[in-house]
């Protein structure tokens, strides 16, 4: 009996919130800069414990999008992967279609089991890859996306998306709302 | 409304009878924790508290189902991705993190008004910047995101979709939450405490003392010095410290009831520091039942544990060393792997952990179990067992968890016939006689070594201060420099508790620290929110030809 009630009383709760006026109708708080980054030959660990040759699996005519985040972050790296989570619920059946790889800055404690289990709490689908290495290689990366921190509790909000046509990145500075990443991801040529 | 909702919905007989109910509670919003609500059938205020914390925590509803919120205005999350202590932390004090201000919401903060301060005085002229939370108030926040004072929160605050049963529980729990400083805490004090079993050898005892007791007493010489108290209770210089020192008699068995006893008569924040020959649980199960914090405990056994909160360990001790191995391996050349892979394990609590991390990681990796031969202690490895190990048309690698016996063992692996592809031993488990290691084995004995290399050691030059009158050697050094790295993470955690000596909060502001790579021994020292294990990684090494072997590296810091 209880269960019903609450799902109701969430539905009711949940229009009288919006009816609040919840949604603000701010600019963007973001920066936004169009970038060329050579990616480092470096060979990553992917959730499942393969070996990954970032390099290769960037070269790919797909759009794709990384972020630095870490599996125990408890700030920017859950709005971040809550970004890719709706990108791909609104990808549609074939989520494969855009490459999302966040790449860890805590190596250390980002085993291939962590991210997996990271993965599955933000019910990752297929085409959404999380990468750790080692250190010297991290921050290899890092580096080449001018992103590095060396203390994974000094990171930030950076988004990098690339478009199939130039090769070029878009360097998004700052969290972002579902509709301000899916208007980025429009204008990189992501449907 | 009940019309359109009744047309929308098609409801049955039953349904409507619900919707009647729903909306009668849904009007009547000033129900609280104590009003007619009974979730889940709990009817006492610990159960309360107990869902509330889920709640907090696990970001799960008493009834089960996951809290639902909206996050940056339209990202809709799950709770259980999206929980409140995720951002605000256990003890609900919050955090600043990669430019993100998470404000405090413990009870003492919620329910009074919010004053206004510049740069930390408060402006008493000025009016508060909110006022102190209603039961309404605080609902109207959690569920729209806007304070009694008109303000609205950040976006990023995620809007929580609570019915009022629900919204009464987390109110409840907010309300008990870091209300009141932690046993052992005052706002000028804190006691400390550290655990020793008895049987420790004094030199061991006075090495793992050495620096917590002059961390105290220095600590003690500076409170009060300060004319600024205020500043100076900021900056925890004000604070003084005491430290008991808990004894454990006898059987580890009977030192549960101690350390209840030594907690009841003389309750002590936190545990720093530690030590005892046998295994670390009894302390770590009394800690985590108490919700005592223990930090850096000096043993080789630590409870190895995905839940664990409240002990945190320098590392997973020989069980890590295992689990390196199983990683080196799995990333290691075809060329070097063995046919197939058989661990050696001396029946003693090293060669468990050691056999129990390479096990699991092993596993875990997609291989298959590894054959496992068990040695009682005492026991030397036949002839058989050595020809047995070739097994097709490659070596076996071997896994040899064993002691100094090991040494003697692999002299005999060396002139065999059927010689080994790999052998990986445990260095801590070899001890000196690691270094006595015949010349043929060398070539195919990879070791597990969990510190910085001694070279680098000397290269590194950590500042670990003189305590007069104190001057430790060999084991008993090793003992005090693994000790000292509770000085500066404890130095650096009472000052960023700023005064808020909640045990939760100790715990949380280890959890955002950065990390250490100027602890001595240890190459790198991390928490991050949650994390227990602050070493995380091992070396392998080999050891060179000749008379005065040293290690040499052959592998990067093993972390995967």
């Amino acid at each position: 009996m209880a269960k019903p009630i609450s799902m109701l009383l969430v539905i009711l709760l949940s229009l009288t919130a919006f009816a609040a006026g919840v949604a603000r109708a701010d600019g963007p708080k973001y920066k936004r800069t169009v970038e060329s980054y050579i990616v480092p030959d470096v060979v990553l660990v992917d959730q499942d414990g393969g070996r990954v040759t970032l390099r290769k699996l960037l070269d790919s005519d797909k759009p794709v999008i990384v972020e630095f985040i870490f599996g125990t972050c408890t700030t920017i790296c859950p709005i971040l992967s809550a970004g890719y989570a709706n990108l791909q619920r609104n990808l549609g059946a074939d989520t494969r279609k855009v490459l999302l790889v966040s790449v860890t800055i805590d190596p250390e404690n980002d085993t291939p089991r962590v991210m997996s289990e990271y993965l599955k709490r933000y019910k990752a689908k297929p085409g959404w890859d999380f990468l750790t290495g080692t250190r010297a290689d991290i921050d290899e990366v890092m580096r080449a996306f001018n992103a590095y921190v060396p203390n994974k509790m000094s990171h930030r909000p950076l988004t990098f998306i690339r478009a199939t046509e130039d090769g070029r990145w878009v360097r998004i500075n700052g969290l972002m709302s579902t509709s301000e990443f899916m208007e980025e991801c429009r204008k990189a040529g992501i449907r | 409304m009940k019309t359109i909702l009744s047309g929308m919905l098609r409801p049955s007989r039953i349904a409507c009878t619900l919707w009647s109910a729903a909306l009668l509670l849904f009007l009547s919003a000033s129900s609280q924790a104590a009003g007619p609500f009974i979730p889940g059938g709990v009817q006492d205020d610990a159960g309360l508290l107990r869902m509330g914390e889920r709640m907090y925590i696990e970001g799960i509803l008493p009834s089960g189902e996951p809290m639902l919120a909206v996050v940056k205005g339209d990202i809709e999350v799950e709770g259980t991705a999206f929980t409140c202590a995720s951002c605000h932390l256990r003890s609900g004090l919050g955090a600043v993190e990669g430019g993100v201000i998470t404000p405090p919401t413990n009870g003492k903060t919620l329910f009074q008004p919010l004053k206004a301060y510049y740069k930390y005085v408060e402006v008493k002229s000025a009016p508060p910047r909110r006022p102190a939370y209603t039961d309404e108030t605080l609902a109207e926040l959690l569920r729209a995101g806007v304070d009694p004072a008109g303000n609205a929160l950040g976006d990023v605050m995620p809007r929580y979709l609570l019915d009022d049963r629900d919204m009464a529980v987390l109110i409840r729990y907010l309300k008990s939450l870091s209300s009141e400083l932690s046993p052992g805490a005052t706002d000028e004090s804190i006691r400390l405490g550290t655990v020793i079993s008895e049987d420790v050898s004094p030199e061991f005892r006075d090495a793992m003392l050495a620096h917590i007791e002059k961390f105290v007493n220095d600590k003690n010489k500076q409170a009060g010095i300060s004319p600024y108290r205020m500043q100076a209770r900021r900056q925890s210089s004000y604070l003084t410290l005491s430290l008991a020192k808990w004894i454990l008699k006898g059987p580890p068995e009977t030192w549960r009831a101690q350390l209840e006893e030594y907690n009841r008569n003389e309750p002590v924040f936190a545990l720093a520091g530690g030590i005892t020959t046998g295994e670390w649980k009894p302390v770590h199960d009394f800690c985590e039942e108490n919700h005592i914090p223990c930090l850096f405990p000096i043993t080789d056994f630590p409870v190895v544990s995905e839940t664990g909160w409240y002990t945190l360990y320098q590392s997973k001790g020989y069980y890590q060393e295992g689990e390196s191995a199983a990683r080196f391996l799995n990333g290691a050349d075809e060329a070097l792997k063995g046919g197939t892979v058989v661990q050696v394990v001396r029946d003693t609590r090293e060669g468990r952990a050691l056999s129990a991390g390479f096990e699991k990681t092993w596993l875990e990796m997609g291989h298959a179990r590894p054959a496992t031969v068990m040695l009682k202690p005492g026991e030397g490895l036949s002839g058989d067992f050595l020809k047995g190990l070739q097994a097709g048309e490659k070596p076996a690698t071997v896994m040899l968890w064993d002691g100094p016996e090991a040494v003697t063992a692999l002299k005999s692996f060396a002139s065999s016939d059927n010689m080994p592809g790999m052998v990986f031993v445990a260095s801590g488990y070899l001890g000196k006689s690691l270094y006595m290691l015949d010349e043929k084995a060398r070539e195919f004995t990879y070791i597990t070594y969990p510190f910085r290399l001694p070279e680098d050691e000397e290269k590194k030059k950590v500042y670990i201060p003189l305590v007069k009158g104190a001057e430790f050697h060999g084991d008993a050094l090793t003992v005090m420099k693994r000790t000292y790295a509770v000085i500066p993470l404890l130095t650096r955690t009472l000052l960023e508790m700023k005064g808020n000596y909640y045990r939760d909060n100790f715990l949380d502001v280890i959890g955002m620290m950065m990390d250490m790579d100027m602890a001595p021994l240890y190459e790198r020292l991390s928490f991050g929110p949650g994390q227990r294990y602050a070493s995380k990684g091992c070396y392998i090494v080999q050891l060179t030809k000749g008379p005065k072997p040293v290690l040499v590296k052959k592998s990067g810091w093993v972390i995967h």
